[in-house]
């Protein structure tokens, strides 16, 4: 998958492949001859030469033309087109809309993680070191039950979790219902039809159906953490809460920042949920994303040149957003990181 | 294979694919852009032009239609290929009729690559601006001048108001074969038993508004995604009380178009509306056809301003006996400058012929059969909706109540009909949508939707990059 470079650097420090360094390093060199066999050519070819030519040409090459596109005022129904040079990009900075979208996007990349993961990790600690305080570390009783019935959400693909909470939050739907029964008086508020909530209405439902994935992979990476460690600590008389931010957590860091980039990336695409949810853009656009308005920048108003540019746009921000969180966590990584190239 | 003597070790191997793996967020955003490329294509083999083939259709030929799959389905031009494929004036021409939800972008390569198909009903929400393909498309005024199946002048048969929709400056780029009729639409029993009267002018709401809330009702809902079927509303009652006055400086996007004083006073009258709660609030938070519902299976509210599709649309979730009709959506008070029964009537449902397509005289002939008294009376029995060609629905409306009041609506009118091509033209609807969910919440004042409303005319007239369209 993507942008888990650093998770993949942790995964090369095994001892497999510093054993690959060493004996390298004994033995010297070998001359060209040796070494261009038609295993190894045959190698190549499959196994780099391939994929780099696939990857060239399905994924390369259309982000090259992207980027000429975004400079041009290709229509997109027409092989005609002007260069333009950056007039899009200045058009695009000073477009009010376009500056609320990116705005809604970067919110969304701050919180849906940050939230995500929060509540992820706590439910991944209940399950697993959440339980009695006597005997083994374990997690709560039944949790195997919850660990299956948490993952559900993820399980339904996102349009339809969109379609459903639509229904749920429509004026007449069921959450204004379940309040009436516990007395609250909604008078009929519309949830998504209200710039205060419709955001925050938004957020929830991405949450909702992220949490059970991300506790999964939590409690794979709290498993990998030896039980050794756990007890010490208890017998040291550390409590869960302890427990967790002390040992736990340092020690799953890399699936921590993974789960934060992935998350970032969806919160900035954010298509699905949000067509689905708001297809209108929320009102006064309070969850409009770019994505959004790219689309409809290219198939409403034909303007594929401006549509290329907030792609591009789009694009740059997700990486320094990527590189931001690897910065970050580098930085709060301590001395363990420090040896790392 | 000794993998420690290779150059290359697995870690750089692999270090190297993340990487170019780091890059794959591109990916992600961009790369479904397509690329231009090819040209050529268009024109054909043209067959002789004779009184029965006024296009010059080559003999056995196939026509490639692309239809827009909608409330009307494709089934409507299938069938009028099929007597296509029977008419003996041309030697053996037959359709492929495919459909699609999603024309603009199905059709985009097909475009760019100079192969786009012969005829396609360029309609829906994803339908393709006309200010980009405009000048890829036929002439079709040839379609107007050429004699129907039953030999009679084609232009001859037809409703005032099918080439105001279809001409873009100078050209007559589509033909637009459903006659769409633009009103507002209530349940005629409840109207019946209450004595109530369908408003005539914007001054009769209030007291309705009134009657409604007397009985637990609302005057007027709305859906989030149909909110600007309020500015339709709005923008339409301005130009049956004003005119040109109103309507030419919008369709030009001028300056201050959206503070002409009628348009003001209509805004004026519907805040009004607003804030004595006369409009169901949380519309915004609504899906369109359930707010619809709303109106015509819980009868919630008493209007619904919407185009005459809204039978056909709300079919299946209409209250037993509501017995749906409409009236023209009205001036603003008695002293409008339009004459009597003025009205926003036009065809949609656009039909266009690309002129890089292999076989555009196959497209126009197609065009021409579905024209045809046969092709045209099987619609209208099917679909519950009149088509542009005129002395198709019976007296009876097949049945169907709303379809009589759209029939006695364009009698009145006569030749009083205009359009708005505009909004649709520059794809404004998008923008227009939050604003307008925003007016009808009680959130903005009057000055303020009008400011806003401009500013977004303002912003596409400015834009250089935008290519602007006189309409006239």
């Amino acid at each position: 998958m993507t942008l888990n470079a650093p998770g993949l650097d942790a995964a090369l420090d095994t001892s497999a492949v510093v054993t690959a360094r060493t004996g390298r390093r004994k033995a010297p060199r070998a001359g060209l001859r040796r070494r261009m066999t038609f295993d190894y050519v045959s190698f190549l070819l499959v196994f780099l030469g391939l994929p780099v030519a696939i990857f060239l040409i399905f994924v390369i090459s259309p982000f090259i033309q992207a980027v000429y596109y975004a400079m041009t005022n290709w229509t997109g129904f027409s092989p005609n087109m002007d260069f333009v040079g950056v007039d899009n990009f200045v058009k695009l900075f000073q477009d009010p809309t376009f500056l609320q979208a990116m705005g809604n996007n970067v919110l969304l990349a701050i919180v849906v993680p940050l939230i995500t993961i929060v509540i992820a990790l706590i439910f991944a600690s209940m399950i697993t070191v959440g339980g009695p305080s006597h005997g083994q570390v374990r997690g709560l009783t039944g949790s195997s039950f919850y660990r299956v019935v948490s993952f559900f959400p993820y399980v339904i693909p996102a349009i339809v979790i969109a379609i459903l909470w639509n229904m749920i939050y429509t004026p007449s739907g069921l959450l204004n219902g379940l309040l009436g029964v516990i007395g609250v008086d909604t008078n009929g508020f519309a949830w998504l039809g209200d710039a205060r909530t419709a955001m925050g209405a938004t957020i929830f439902v991405i949450v909702w159906s992220m949490v059970g994935f991300y506790m999964v992979l939590f409690i794979a990476a709290i498993k990998g953490v030896p039980s050794e460690t756990l007890e010490a600590a208890r017998i040291d008389g550390a409590g869960r809460f302890r427990t967790v931010t002390s040992i736990i957590l340092p020690q799953i860091r890399d699936n921590v920042q993974t789960a934060y980039i992935y998350l970032g990336i969806l919160a900035l695409d954010a298509f699905v949920y949000m067509v689905g949810l708001n297809s209108t853009g929320g009102p006064g656009n309070s969850t409009l994303v770019m994505s959004q308005y790219l689309f409809r920048t290219a198939f409403e108003k034909g303007q594929f040149g401006l549509a290329s540019a907030m792609g591009v746009v789009l694009a740059v921000i997700t990486l320094l957003f990527a590189a931001i969180v690897i910065g970050v966590f580098r930085l709060i990584g301590g001395k363990d990181e420090g040896g790392r190239s | 294979m000794e993998l420690t003597q290779t150059s290359i070790s697995r870690r750089n191997l692999l270090r190297g694919a993340a990487a170019t793996a780091l890059l794959l967020p591109f990916g992600m955003s961009l790369a479904s852009c397509a690329a231009p490329g090819g040209g050529g294509g268009g024109g054909g083999a043209k067959g002789e032009v004779t009184a029965d083939n006024p296009f010059g259709v080559a003999a056995n030929t196939e026509v490639d239609a692309v239809i827009f799959d909608g409330g009307y389905g494709v089934d409507y031009v299938e069938n009028a290929a099929k007597i296509m494929a029977g008419n003996k004036g041309l030697d053996g021409v037959t359709a492929k009729v495919s459909a699609s939800t999603k024309i603009a972008q199905e059709l985009q390569p097909r475009f760019v690559g100079g192969n786009p198909p012969d005829l396609v009903d360029n309609s829906g929400a994803n339908s393709i601006g006309w200010n980009t393909i405009l000048d890829q498309l036929e002439d079709l005024s040839d379609v107007l001048e050429a004699e129907n199946l039953e030999g009679t002048k084609i232009a001859d048969t037809l409703f005032d108001g099918v080439k105001a929709p279809g001409t873009f400056g100078d050209k007559f780029a589509a033909i637009n074969y459903v006659f769409t009729t633009y009103g507002i639409w209530y349940s005629g029993s409840l109207f019946e038993e209450n004595g109530w009267e369908p408003p005539t002018t914007w001054q009769d709401l209030k007291a309705l508004g009134e009657a409604a809330k007397a009985q637990g009702k609302y005057l007027f809902l709305w859906g989030k995604e149909a909110a600007t079927y309020y500015q339709t509303f709005v923008v339409d009652s301005a130009i049956i009380q004003s005119g040109d006055d109103v309507r030419l400086p919008l369709e030009n996007l001028e300056e201050g178009c959206w503070s002409h004083p009628t348009l003001q006073s209509i805004l004026t009258v519907l805040y009004e509306l607003i804030q004595a709660g006369y409009v169901k609030p949380g519309g915004g938070g609504t899906q369109f056809t359930e707010a619809q519902a709303q109106w015509s299976l819980d009868q919630e509210a008493l209007l619904y301003p919407s185009g005459s599709w809204i039978e056909n649309e709300m079919k299946k979730t209409t209250a037993e006996n509501f017995q749906m009709k409409g009236v023209r959506e009205m001036p603003l008070d008695d002293k409008a400058t339009t004459p009597a029964g003025f009205m926003r009537a036009e065809a949609g449902e656009p039909f266009i012929v690309p002129s890089k397509a292999k076989n555009p005289a196959g497209g126009k002939e197609l065009l021409r059969t579905m024209l045809s008294k046969e092709a045209a009376s099987a619609f209208s029995k099917e679909k519950l909706a009149p088509t542009v060609v005129k002395d198709i629905v019976p007296e009876d409306g097949f049945g169907s109540t709303a379809l009589v009041s759209q029939v006695e609506m364009i009698a009145s009118a006569g030749s009083g009909m205009f359009t708005i091509q505009s909004f649709n033209l520059y794809g404004m609807n998008s923008d227009q949508l939050p604003i307008w969910n925003s007016f009808l919440d009680g959130k903005m004042t009057v000055a303020d939707i009008t400011k806003q409303l401009q500013d977004l005319t303002d912003k596409i007239r400015n834009d250089s990059s935008i290519e602007k369209i006189e309409i006239k």
